[in-house]
């Protein structure tokens, strides 16, 4: 039976339609929101893998020191949490670079006070810049060379820093987004520059409240923090342990909710089939790659055959496939990250030795390459590597397999991490040596200094006067075309001459408890470690 | 007797220095030092070398080796072990943080080792090659045969598997928290005490078979004594020596040996401490860790010498 | 074990029983001790397996192939294969060969080296015995961990190196061990009345103490067998010991295998499981031979 609707209930219908209409307008987007309202509470759990010697970011290069001290710090600069590679600042709210290039201010951003209560002022940036850049007798600033264009640094008033320099310097912007560029308050700096060795006060989301060495370290809320209504957490605690299936374990039983630096994954595999939707995996490429150094000095391999014929022996394509499931080494790349603004195109990857798609081609042109430079039976060469597991081991073990297939046969000699340093960096003892270049940021003057005549990171130990006027000429390019012309340049040289080999780029698994809101992970485990955004949806 | 315990006591000394002398020099032979790593950091560190010779001379690292070694003698001559070159602390506060939890675990262990060694010991040899004897020997060389790190993983992986619990991360002293404390420790010394429960099981039965082949028991038999009589009151108390022995000396080992043990539930322990120390080159860590381990080595040794030499009065006139 | 003592001989008791054959030994070892007779056969099997691992191995342990990683164990590969795709039954048994090589060297080296230091230190007394008790106390006080690190730093990680690192510490235990039995000989009457008949230190040495600490030292060799086994496991766990991509046994169970252990659990199983069954093979025999050597036991 069918009802004709009369006229009335037709209004109210219409008349209730529209409201809802109105109301999902207005109100929707806040009922959605409701869900995701940052819940203020609750202490973050995180294992770590170890601890740092001291509690000084500046005088530090570990990430054992700037992940568990991060947050009770603010700099100048940061790098956008959520926006990677973005600057935006942090004390600073703006700044302006002179034409020239040679100057660089920053205001400073008023009512920030210090964990004591004391305000932070311009004076406090210059001073721990000062340290920074021209660090006193008996203070170790690990990175003060990629400063060596500041002249100074100037406070002329209490909102305002300036840096001069002596020459343009296309990476500085960068350089002070360095999240270890902590600002101390200076009044302790001027009673002992080392005094924040072993404490912490900062103007951060939280407080130093505890540490324990080899076991814990906390931090709890500071409710001065300049940016209103952070942070949303009451504090946060890091769990030492060494031992990475054992950390694993421990994000498997909730006792941790966050591992921020990597796990395997063969590890995140199991925690994902135990905890399924409880957990989040978030894989980031990583400003990071391992390869080898020859040492440039040592025959064979000052013959530029040779280590052309190593760099062709090895099949980067298969070994991304093979040991990205072992290790997280994933892209292949030249010596910046590909996909980063600076990555060299596939096209141009793909000409030069060892990067051809025909493996078989390279293996031949290699034999080749060795049976010219006199060694037509092969060559037995010596593998130094530092004797840890991921991806050290297992990069070599590829490595070694390889360049069985050109004849080569290598003896693999694992050196604890202070032996390899040692020989490595200091003695420059070793044929070939597993070495990693991993920084704060896609950062060229950081990525490539290690390719310039007497750089300490160029342990290969060459010199080649073309890649130290193209690495100069680079630092000092402000137009990123022209910079990214050179810095291209002169990745094929290093690339034809082979005076390193460049292995793969890493990627890591970064995983955390769903619970952990408002994380995102960047392409390292330095930076975004302040967690001032962090909130936790339930205990 | 007095002579003995003097002639001993002096005896301590030059083994400690000796380890002491072989352990400076072997760590300072061995490539790489604390600056490197300092700098090094993870991988990213500039290493520079003006910054390098500078925090060498500051540490004390260019004097050389037999300077070092009188500097260190001389400091532990007035209980100064020095500071940590790693952290700059000094070496006593570090070692004090870590000591309470070893030094839990090494009872607990012994405790339990021996509860559990002492009778098995005693019923595989007096049931000697019966079936009983067989079982507990397989069960004890399970104990011996299976690496130590791997039970470890293992025990903890079953945990997380089927119950989603892992043990808490961080020490709390059993008169603070004594639920989180057990939580914590129970793995590890129930894992530490079958090993050495082995090992000791394996000692007690054979000094026990030793001691029940002599004659006096023998006649404890031939008087008509009952088993339970013979064995514990006659047998037990002489097969006891070789036992304590052991138990000393391991008891001793648990202090600074329990590396993976250590690692794997992480413990904030000794063990991984003096592994940890070597790894960084921490000179005065290494040297004080090894000093005390060595020491309470020795310490142990000279005990139970003594309580032989007390016991058996011929060993005193040697 | 019989000892010649030249000039004071007991009269031999009437043979109430044939000589035995080494046939008819073997046999009555198995039916006296069946645990011991297990373990030698385990000891045996190794044996067999180390030492033609090149024929029976199928393939080779060092050959990857990428395209089975993490291949469960079938009939292609019977123990699987590792994160390489070496296939893990062929490494366990060039494994053996590691094992083996590491456990008898060190054993025997630190052995012979304890046992000859004990003897001559018991035998001439006084400050050579104080000073090899010096000696002996010190490297058992010694951790073993620094003394790997050391020789893996400066000779480098390779086997022979872990040999050297693992048989040092048994030194000091073998030449307690040895020591305390040299001394009960020589205090023996009949040594001092060889010596009186003008018998030269080296004959008294040879003739009379050696055979007499052979049964200790032979029980010392055995236990510390599987002690060198496993040592080497765990310093290769620590990364101390042999290196990649050598098929060593402590290698293959040490860094990533616990975190392969849900999602390939025979790349950590099967060389763990060879640990075991060696070390309980070594243990079983050592002790069942101990059982048999030791006069003390031997129930006559």
């Amino acid at each position: 039976m069918t009802t004709r609707p009369r006229p009335r209930s037709v209004g109210f219908t219409l008349l209730a339609l529209a409201l809802l209409i109105v109301s999902l307008v207005a109100f929707g987007p806040r009922l959605l929101q409701a869900a995701d309202t940052p819940r203020h509470g609750g202490v973050l759990l995180a294992v770590i893998g170890a601890d740092p010697p001291s509690l000084d970011p500046h005088q530090e290069s570990t990430f054992a020191n700037i992940d568990m001290v991060a947050p009770l710090y603010s700099t100048l600069l940061q790098i956008d949490p959520y926006n990677y590679p973005k600057i935006i600042g942090d004390l600073a709210t703006e700044w302006k670079i002179s034409p020239d290039g040679l100057t660089y201010t920053f205001k400073i951003r008023s009512s920030v006070s210090f964990h004591d209560g004391s305000p932070l002022t311009s004076a406090d940036v210059k001073a721990s810049y000062d340290k920074i850049i021209f660090p006193p007798a008996g203070v170790r600033s690990v990175r003060k060379n990629a400063y060596s264009a500041v002249t100074h640094v100037e406070a002329p008033d209490a909102s305002t820093v300036v840096f001069k320099l002596k020459f343009p310097s296309a990476s500085l912007l960068d350089n002070l987004a360095s999240p270890w560029n902590v600002i101390f308050p200076k009044k302790y700096l001027d009673r002992d520059p080392n005094y924040f060795k072993t404490h912490a006060i900062g103007s951060g989301p939280f407080k130093f409240k505890s540490y324990t060495r080899g076991s814990t370290f906390e931090g709890e809320r500071f409710p001065g923090y300049f940016v209103k209504d952070r942070p949303y957490l009451d504090g946060y605690k890091f769990y030492i342990s060494p031992e990475t299936s054992v950390r694993a374990a421990a994000i498997r039983s909730g006792r941790a909710y966050v591992e921020f630096r990597d796990l395997p994954n063969a590890e995140v595999e199991a925690i994902k089939k135990q905890l399924g939707d409880k957990v989040t995996v978030q894989e980031t490429p990583v400003t990071g790659a391992w390869g080898v150094s020859i040492n440039n000095t040592v025959k064979p391999f000052n013959d530029v055959r040779v280590r052309r014929a190593l760099s062709l022996g090895i099949d980067r394509y298969t070994m991304a496939r093979v040991l990205a499931p072992l290790t997280g080494l994933r892209y292949v790349g030249a010596l910046m990250r590909p996909g980063s603004e600076w990555g060299m195109p596939e096209a141009e990857l793909e000409k030069l030795p060892g990067f051809g798609r025909d493996i078989e081609k390279n293996r031949a042109e290699a034999r080749r390459l060795l049976a010219e430079a006199g060694y037509p039976n092969g060559l037995k060469v010596v593998l130094k590597n530092r004797n840890v597991k991921l991806p050290y081991q297992d990069f070599a073990v590829f490595l070694i397999q390889e360049w069985h297939k050109i004849g080569v046969e290598v003896e693999h000699r694992p050196l604890e991490t202070a032996a390899w340093f040692s020989d490595g960096q200091d003695t420059g003892n070793f044929e070939l040596i597993v070495s990693p270049a991993v920084e704060f940021m896609d950062e060229p003057d950081q990525f490539l200094g290690r390719y310039a005549t007497g750089s300490t990171q160029n342990w290969g130990r060459f010199s080649d006067p073309q890649l130290d006027d193209l690495f100069s000429r680079q630092a000092r390019a402000l137009d990123p075309a022209e910079r990214k012309r050179l810095i291209n340049e002169l990745e094929k040289i290093v690339l034809q001459k082979a005076y390193y080999l460049p292995g793969l780029w890493w990627s890591r698994n970064f995983v955390q408890w769903t619970k952990v809101k408002n994380y995102v992970a960047p392409p390292n485990y330095y930076t975004n470690q302040k967690l001032q955004d962090v909130w936790l949806s339930e205990d | 007797m007095r002579t003995y315990v003097a002639k001993r006591l002096l005896l301590i000394l030059p083994t400690l220095l000796g380890v002491a002398a072989v352990v400076f020099v072997i760590m300072r032979v061995i490539p790489g030092d604390v600056t490197l790593l300092i700098l090094g950091g993870d991988q990213t560190g500039r290493i520079d070398p003006q910054q390098v010779a500078a925090m060498r001379h500051q540490l004390g690292l260019d004097r050389s080796i037999p300077v070092q070694f009188g500097a260190w003698l001389w400091g532990v001559a007035r209980l100064d072990f020095g500071t940590s070159l790693w952290t700059g602390q000094p070496v006593i506060d570090e070692v004090m943080v870590r000591l309470p939890l070893s030094l839990e675990v090494a009872v607990l262990a012994t405790i339990v080792s021996v509860l559990l060694a002492i009778p098995f010991g005693m019923l595989a040899a007096v049931r000697r090659d019966s079936w009983v004897d067989y079982l507990i020997r397989l069960v004890s060389i399970g104990g011996l045969a299976i690496p130590s790190f791997w039970v470890g993983i293992l025990v903890i992986l079953f945990l997380v598997i089927y119950f989603g619990w892992g043990p808490p991360l961080e020490f709390t002293p059993p008169w603070v928290d004594p639920w989180a404390n057990f939580q914590q420790l129970v793995w590890p010394v129930l894992t530490v005490g079958y090993r050495y429960a082995a090992v000791t099981t394996r000692m007690t039965r054979s000094t026990v078979l030793e001691v029940l082949r002599e004659d006096y028991i023998r006649t404890a038999w031939a008087k008509g004594l009952r088993e339970r009589a013979v064995v514990i009151h006659h047998a037990l108390k002489n097969a006891m020596l070789p036992v304590i022995a052991l138990v000393g000396t391991e008891f001793a080992f648990l202090i600074g040996g329990l590396v993976v043990t250590e690692t794997v539930f992480t413990l904030n322990g000794v063990g991984r401490f003096v592994v940890d120390a070597v790894a960084h080159r921490d000179y005065p860590v290494v040297q004080a860790l090894v000093f005390l381990i060595a020491f309470c080595f020795v310490m142990v040794n000279l005990l139970i010498d003594l309580t032989y030499a007390w016991l058996d009065p011929r060993i005193r006139y040697h | 074990m019989s000892v010649n003592y030249p000039l004071v001989r007991t009269a031999e008791p009437a043979p109430l029983s044939p000589p035995l054959t080494f046939a008819r030994e073997v046999a009555s070892f198995v039916r006296a001790k069946p645990l011991g007779a297990v373990g030698a056969f385990v000891i045996l099997a190794m044996l067999v397996v180390a030492l033609l691992a090149h024929t029976l191995a199928p393939y080779d342990p060092y050959l990857a192939d990428y395209s089975a990683q993490f291949a469960r164990p079938s009939a292609e590969h019977w123990f699987g294969t590792d994160e390489f795709g070496r296939d893990v039954l062929s490494r366990i048994m060039y494994g053996a060969r590691i094992a083996l090589f590491v456990g008898f060297s060190a054993s025997f080296a630190g052995c012979s080296l304890g046992a000859m230091l004990a003897v001559l230190s018991a035998y001439r007394g006084g400050t050579t015995d104080i000073l090899l008790e010096r000696l002996m106390d010190i490297l058992l006080a010694f951790p073993q961990l620094i003394l790997a690190l050391a020789v893996a730093s400066i000779l480098g990680a390779a086997v022979h190196n872990v040999v050297i690192a693992v048989a040092i510490p048994i030194v000091p235990r073998a030449a307690r061990v040895v020591r305390a039995t040299a001394l009960s000989v020589k205090q023996n009457p009949y040594v001092e009345a060889v010596h009186a008949l003008g018998a030269s230190h080296a004959r008294v040495v040879l003739r009379h103490i050696l055979p007499n600490v052979m049964a200790p030292f032979i029980i010392m060799l055995t236990a510390q067998l599987g002690t060198a086994i496993l040592a080497e496991a765990a310093l290769s766990y620590l990364g101390l010991g042999t290196a990649e991509p050598t098929p060593s046994w402590g290698l293959m169970l040490s860094g990533s295998a616990p975190a392969y252990a849900e999602k390939a659990p025979w790349i950590g199983l099967f060389p763990g499981m060879a640990i075991s069954l060696a070390v309980f093979g070594f243990s079983l025999f050592g002790d069942s031979l101990r059982d048999v050597l030791d006069p003390k036991l031997r129930g006559r």
